[in-house]
């Protein structure tokens, strides 16, 4: 499928309206405090309307659409889980709540208020090196899908990726937050827009009755590929499995409490009780953030099935978008390539300021013995987002992923997830909590993600026994470092 | 067909769809109005701090 002048027509005024938006709100940033949280001006519908945008990126329409593809239509139970996570956080104020009162920029910097400046700056390092990872792959799942619906050719990917990243670059970097927010609440419209058409095109393309009784067949082993997975019950031995689910619940629990772009939000709402709205509103928006994409994907095993087999150098991850590219009428599908940018591009943008943010706020701020001015610490920031853009750029090309896209990006995450999560629960709720925990938590809690990154594909570690280990290793951490060290002062 | 899970996913895909047209629309009206009174409060705030 190649687009026609109309798709263009279609995508190229997407992107002007974007840039033009992202550009303008430059002209109320004075500061680091409106660069980096909008000065703490966000409500409650813009901040729906932003984290929508921002958790879910075309890589999150690829790897869902990969889970879909794989497992049916269990893949997306990691998304009923999350959406359980971010209503029970919403409903309780657990952790976001108290994170917010405490009035600070980032979540390392509430470890130096409860611990000390080595736990801040350590807990940034590695806050930054698991969001940093995490967000490795993205630039290059997205451009694969920009190949593969549009029918461009492979060797523009690169190029594409490229440009697409600059136009992101210049409105994050002149604008920060407040261009980040009106760019995102963009993109919040055009992509619903496209998930919604993409959904209901095929639904009445496959038809929802014959979907069923064809990945039924598959599973039985009674149509043109065999599906492996049991494709509606989660639990069954063939598909996700209990353990699996039971590291989900923990993992959408600490991700919906410290992840950080998420967390960003909630530090640029107007106080805790709009943070805690956003949270309850957004929860049932992170099952169809899981369920559509992977309906889309088990809709294209369906499609391939019927044809026989995957073509030659299709795979898994690449199925979904070379069926929607064959799907999709003309018109519609610049409609839904725009939805797709616009998803890359406020994940991009929210991304790369948040952990430029850190970086600046956790990991050099700590370290200098007089602050930099005003303008000094603007510029400093702008410079770190253009750095990650091209650290984006350079990994995303050469990084070979350790089995599918989900496990990846659950195990990255998992190297601060496990021990910022800890931290968060003791520094917030026990008062027993000690920096030698502290300490103990962090390099605990990334032992088990990063072994499973560098050696996990030779020894066959499962994902979900890298992510628990690093749980119950951050917690066996914090709490022995803390009983083996003096009480805290106020304690004492 | 009468499968729990099959219901459950069916159920869950319709309400997603439903869900996603009404937060396009509702959130989409109600956000926009938000960003609007963030510029008006960014222009308070700057205009304060300029009289100071």
């Amino acid at each position: 499928m190649s687009l026609t002048p109309l798709d263009w027509l279609i995508i190229v005024l997407y992107l002007a309206g974007c840039m033009v938006a992202g550009l303008w709100m430059r002209r109320y940033v004075r500061g680091v405090e409106e660069f980096a949280v909008a000065g703490r001006e966000m409500d409650v519908n813009l901040g729906i309307a932003s984290l929508a945008a921002t958790e879910l990126g075309l890589v999150t329409i690829m790897y869902t659409a990969q889970l879909g593809f794989e497992k049916g239509l269990a893949g997306a139970s990691v998304g009923v889980i999350m959406a359980f996570a971010f209503w029970f956080v919403g409903r309780t104020g657990f952790i976001i709540g108290p994170l917010r009162t405490a009035g600070v920029m980032t979540i390392p910097e509430l470890f130096e208020k409860r611990f000390n400046v080595r736990v801040r700056w350590l807990a940034g390092l590695f806050v930054v090196l698991g969001g940093l990872l995490n967000m490795g792959i993205f630039l290059r799942l997205g451009g694969e899908f920009l190949v593969w619906a549009t029918g461009m050719p492979p060797s523009w990917l690169e190029w594409v990726m490229t440009i697409l990243l600059g136009l992101v670059l210049l409105y994050t970097a002149l604008g920060g937050m407040l261009s980040v927010l009106v760019t995102d609440y963009l993109q919040f419209l055009v992509m619903g827009i496209g998930i919604v058409i993409t959904s209901v095109l095929v639904l009445v393309n496959v038809g929802g009755l014959d979907l069923i009784a064809s990945l039924q067949a598959a599973w039985q082993g009674q149509a043109g590929m065999k599906l492996n997975a049991h494709p509606f019950n989660p639990f069954h031995e063939s598909s996700l499995g209990t353990g699996y689910l039971l590291w989900m619940v923990l993992c959408q629990l600490a991700a919906a409490t410290t992840w950080q772009t998420v967390i960003s939000r909630v530090l640029a709402a107007k106080d805790a009780a709009t943070a805690k709205a956003m949270y309850r509103r957004t929860s049932f928006y992170f099952v169809g953030r899981f369920l559509l994409p992977g309906l889309w994907g088990a809709a294209a095993f369906v499609y391939f099935a019927q044809q026989g087999g995957l073509p030659e150098g299709t795979t898994s991850l690449t199925a979904m978008p070379q069926y929607l590219g064959a799907l999709l009428p003309v018109g519609i599908i610049g409609i839904v390539i725009a939805a797709m940018l616009a998803a890359e591009m406020s994940t991009d943008s929210g991304y790369m300021l948040t952990w430029a943010t850190v970086i600046y706020n956790d990991l050099i701020s700590p370290c200098l013995k007089r602050p930099l001015s005003p303008s000094g610490r603007l510029l400093l920031t702008r410079l770190l987002v253009l750095g990650i853009g091209v650290f984006l750029l350079f990994y995303g090309l050469w990084y070979e992923m350790p089995g599918n896209a989900w496990d990846y990006l659950a195990v990255t995450g998992n190297i601060y997830l496990a021990s910022v999560f800890t931290l968060l629960v003791a520094g917030l709720y026990w008062k027993r909590a000690t920096a030698r925990g502290a300490y103990a938590a962090l390099i605990l809690g990334a032992i088990g993600p990063i072994t499973f990154l560098l050696i996990g594909k030779q020894y066959s570690i499962p994902p979900e026994v890298a992510g628990a280990a690093a749980f119950g290793l951050a917690a066996l951490g914090m709490i022995a470092g803390s009983l083996l060290s003096p009480r805290p002062a106020n304690q004492a | 067909m009468k499968d729990p899970f099959i219901l459950f996913w069916a159920a869950l895909i319709v309400g997603s769809v439903l869900w996603y047209g009404f937060l396009v629309f509702y959130v989409g009206i109600k956000a926009g109005r938000d960003i609007i009174q963030m510029i008006a409060a960014l222009k308070r705030d700057h205009a304060a701090s300029d009289r100071r």
